[in-house]
């Protein structure tokens, strides 16, 4: 393990050291991470449900120990293995920004991102964890500056605002709990003796702390900014494998606490409105890439909900409950992985061949670029939870959780699961509008603007290789899934010990697949018994009731969404602009979505902390001996204070 | 032997349902003071399509050719996860007839439906297929909130394990909750079958939809054949949960179900032969609030505990 850790460094430091041979650098950095990860994955593979500790060597001011438990490397395993598939994607993708940035740093940053997030991970310490906690976001946010452009800032500084006002959360946290536990390593922390009000506050910290790492509703506002921003790579890592690194430290410290049913009540809260709000603006969006970082909302809610139902489970010693809860969120967590950075690299395959994002310019790419099209749909079928794929197993075991959860007697568990239950499936109708949009504005149909698609050829095989294999790999889980949860109900068991129940009714994945290729045979027999015409297809002009057609008379993305924008007009503010120069010209016509949180939420702060800005600024008008009253009044001041009250 | 009840259930709907069908068309035709066709029609509109040639827009993919396909699999699917000629007793198919498995089969259908009219790159089969995927949100959340309180109150998604308490009595209309949700089932359902003044699957394209615009030939027979399966589906959802007649001999309920389905079927035209065409918003406005309320109320009443 230490290994493993010390070879991410090494490469880091290799790549950054050929700073004067850009391509080379990105050959081997990239070339080595994606062995490193795979070696890693393997690794941590084999030793899932095994305990590893090592301390840093050398006389540092504290040599803080780093510790894997089976949850710990399953999570280790999640990020080597996403982190596996990217940078071998980035092999060849990362050339794409030669002009942008120096690739060497750009590996180097990749690397060091991987290094972070897997420490993250093992930290067994408040103040190492809060270190690289802090540095992960750190690397995260200079990856995001390597596509570098007009707003690139601004984009960067949101994303570290809102991973501050996180981060300062999390502090308070931990540094209360390091407290009452009187140590600061978190294996001393179990059975702390806190009140109900206080776990509450604590639970509270922990889920914005987290949750705004994770892109949970209200803090998703960073989401669309950062990932659009981001090259692809970076964005499949960040939404792929950091989330989860957020979801985990969420998991983790919470169970620390005494554990109420009022967690599990705050979280499906919580969840719902993340599922909805996400797959909302994801609707919305005619970006496909902010498409994409909306759903990762979305997808942080299903988890949530999840998480909801396990600690819900705990709060009540439900341990049943508890189990599925847990197995429920760390499969779709699994999951989310695989689909959502396979989305990422497919979107990022798409934009270099194209140079847009705006799906209304796409169209019929699939004659171009048939084999992501057919990857793109496999993904898309995965992250609508359509059977027989992965996404499907992972929501049909939330949604039994859900069930599970809502026959109890209370009042209060009725109404949080069945809400909980309709918002997952509200979820899941708009998914399916969302990415039948984008699959079809991008990939189905006539290109929209010709020039755009013109040029779009297909990408290389070694960047096809690793988006084949996550593909497959969401076939494989959906397939498998019974064993895929008898391997996560191992690793949960670690987390709830006082219980060694299985779980029970799942569904049969491999009847599924079994009963629809028996479908399947069906209409061919058909054909055959009542010698059907198998003449070959004539090709024709797209019918438009006798006029001559044109392309322009496709459904765009904004009209495909026109009336759910309509229905949904008190959640989904947006304006529409029409321009029309005289008779002949061609009118224009824009729209633009507003995220209403962000108006109403984030503007207003924003706006004001400008305005006190603006008016603290006559303090610093560059006198030194100004500079020096001002010293010279504050020391006055704290001697008074601490004369009179110290 | 289960398998090939199955199999047994899943062909006989396919060749009763044109005759339903035909029927229903007679009836309409009836109230409008037409002669109509012949109650056979439906079979020999589909065999003569299957003789058809068949042409194709040239901006079409791979997704327009196994779109038929895909439909007919999901719709087929969807139809077998109906516990009609097995029960509880099938240790093997009960792992299979499962509430969320029938639903996201569904909107597999759906999602299938939509980018192959994408796919075409027809103006009407564009719009129509944004309808299909806005009436989808539509009526999903209420046939779930209904779906919530049945699995909610026996604490299970399995289908044929509803079905059997439901039978047995142990669960069913003595709850306000149930018997209520019944009623808006009923209406999603109606919904989901693809009809005025919701939708209509097969209509004139000029003067209203056409996913299905540019298809033709065996392929539109297929999708022909897999929306009737999916609408003697939806209406057989409500049946299994709602109304499930059962008997001992699986032909025999089979029989019952196939019948049942098909008044529930033809009695459609009763609503479809008079309700005009709506907007989608409109529609919804004037008519699917009301079910939305009615899904609320037995949900409250189920929270309440009632």
């Amino acid at each position: 393990m230490q290994t493993i850790y010390t070879l991410f460094l090494l490469t880091s430091l290799l790549s950054l050291a050929l700073y004067k041979k850009p391509l080379l650098a990105q050959k081997i950095g990239f070339g080595l991470s994606s062995l490193i990860s795979l070696y890693a994955a393997i690794f941590f593979f084999s030793h899932l449900g095994e305990t590893m500790t090592w301390q840093l060597p050398g006389n540092f001011i504290s040599s803080p120990l780093f510790r894997l438990d089976s949850i710990e490397m399953f999570f280790s395993f999640l990020v080597s293995l996403i982190a596996f598939a990217v940078s071998l994607f980035s092999f060849d993708y990362a050339k794409f920004y030669e002009k942008k940035a120096n690739l060497a740093v750009f590996a180097s940053l990749f690397n060091a991102f991987i290094l972070s997030m897997l420490l993250v991970i093992a930290s067994d310490n408040v103040f190492s964890f809060m270190l690289l906690w802090e540095m992960m976001t750190l690397i995260s946010a200079l990856l995001i500056l390597i596509n570098d452009g007009e707003g690139a800032g601004k984009k960067v500084m949101i994303y570290l605002g809102i991973a501050q006002i996180g981060a300062s959360c999390l502090m308070v946290a931990l540094l209360i709990m390091a407290s009452f536990a009187g140590s600061f390593e978190f294996s001393k922390f179990a059975d702390l003796n806190i009140g109900f009000g206080m776990s509450i506050t604590l639970f509270t910290l922990l889920l914005v702390g987290l949750g705004s790492k994770a892109g949970m509703f209200p803090f998703h506002v960073w989401l669309p900014l950062a990932y659009c921003q981001s090259p692809s790579n970076a964005s499949a890592l960040m939404s792929g494998v950091m989330i989860k690194v957020a979801l985990f430290a969420f998991i983790k410290f919470s169970l620390l606490l005494p554990q109420f049913a009022q967690f599990g009540y705050i979280l499906l809260f919580m969840g719902a409105l993340s599922c909805i709000f996400g797959i909302i603006y994801a609707l919305a969006s005619n970006d496909y890439k902010a498409s994409i970082a909306y759903s990762s909302c979305e997808n942080v809610g299903i988890i949530f909900l999840g998480l909801g139902g396990a600690f819900y489970g705990l709060g009540i010693n439900s341990p049943m409950i508890a189990l599925m809860g847990f197995i429920a969120a760390f499969f779709h967590i699994l999951n989310h992985a695989v689909f959502k950075s396979l989305l990422f690299m497919l979107s990022g395959n798409v934009f270099t061949a194209t140079k847009t994002r705006d799906m209304d310019a796409l169209g019929g790419l699939h004659k171009k670029m048939p084999i992501t099209s057919i990857i793109f749909f496999v993904a898309a079928i995965s992250i609508c939870a359509l059977p027989p794929l992965n996404g499907f197993a992972s929501e049909w075991v939330i949604y039994k959780t859900m069930v599970m959860g809502g026959i109890d007697e209370g009042v209060a568990s009725r109404f949080f699961f069945t809400l909980a239950i309709i918002a997952l499936s509200i979820t899941g109708a708009m998914a399916i509008m969302a990415f039948s949009k984008m699959y079809g504005s991008v990939f189905l149909g006539i290109a929209r603007n010709t020039k755009c698609v013109e040029e779009a050829k297909e990408v290389s095989f070694i960047r096809l290789l690793p988006l084949g294999l996550l593909a497959s790999l969401c076939v494989g889980i959906g397939i498998f899934m019974s064993d895929v949860v008898g391997m996560l109900s191992k690793i949960v068991l670690t987390l709830i010990p006082q219980t060694s129940q299985s779980v029970f009714g799942l569904i049969s994945m491999p009847i599924i697949i079994m009963i629809m290729l028996l479908c399947a045979i069906i209409p061919f027999v058909f054909l055959y018994l009542l010698k059907a015409n198998h003449k070959e297809v004539r090709v024709t002009e797209p019918w438009a009731c006798g006029f001559l057609y044109n392309k322009n008379m496709q459904i765009g993305s904004n009209s495909f969404t026109g009336d759910i924008r309509k229905a949904l007009s008190f959640i989904l503010r947006h304006e529409q602009e029409i321009k029309i120069d005289g008779y002949f010209s061609k009118a224009v016509y824009t729209q633009k979505v507003h995220d209403l949180f962000w108006d109403k939420l984030y503007a207003p702060v924003i706006h004001s902390v400008m305005v006190i800005a603006d008016k603290i600024g006559i303090f610093q008008n560059g006198r030194t001996n100004l500079y020096a009253g001002y010293i010279l009044i504050y020391l006055c001041f704290v001697l008074i204070f601490g004369y009179y009250y110290l | 032997m289960d398998f090939f009840y199955l199999l047994l259930q899943l062909i006989s709907a396919i060749l009763v349902a044109p005759l339903f069908d035909g029927i229903s068309r007679k009836l309409r035709a009836k109230f409008q003071s037409r002669v109509g066709p012949s109650i056979f029609q439906t079979y020999r509109d589909l065999l003569k399509l299957l003789k058809r040639g068949r042409t194709k827009s040239h901006s079409t993919s791979y997704i327009y050719q196994i779109a038929p396909y895909v439909l007919f699999v999901s719709a087929a699917a969807m139809f077998c996860a109906l516990p009609i000629a097995y029960d509880i007793r099938s240790s093997v198919l009960s792992q299979f007839s499962d509430i969320f498995v029938l639903l996201y089969l569904g909107a597999l259908f759906r999602f299938m439906f939509i980018i192959a009219g994408i796919d075409t790159a027809n103006p009407f089969a564009g719009v129509s297929a944004s309808r299909e995927g806005t009436l989808g949100f539509y009526t999903e959340e209420i046939a779930v909130i209904c779906l919530v309180v049945v699995m909610m109150g026996t604490g299970s998604t399995n289908l044929a394990y509803i079905t059997n308490l439901v039978q047995e009595g142990q669960y069913g209309y003595a709850f306000p909750s149930f018997s209520i949700a019944a009623t808006a089932f009923l209406w999603v359902m109606y919904v989901e079958t693809g009809r005025k003044p919701y939708d209509l699957a097969e209509a004139e394209q000029e003067l209203q939809e056409g996913v299905l615009g540019e298809y033709c030939g065996k392929d539109l027979a297929i999708i022909d054949v897999a929306i009737l399966l999916k609408q003697f589906t939806m209406l057989g959802f409500f049946l299994v949960i709602f109304i499930p007649w059962s008997f001992e001999n699986p032909i025999l309920s089979l029989i019952a179900f196939l019948a049942e389905v098909g008044f529930l079927y033809v009695m459609g035209v009763f609503i479809d032969n008079f309700g005009p065409r709506f907007t989608v918003n409109n529609g919804i406005k004037r008519t699917m609030l009301f079910a939305l309320a009615i899904s609320c109320t037995s949900l409250l009443l189920y929270i309440m505990g009632i």
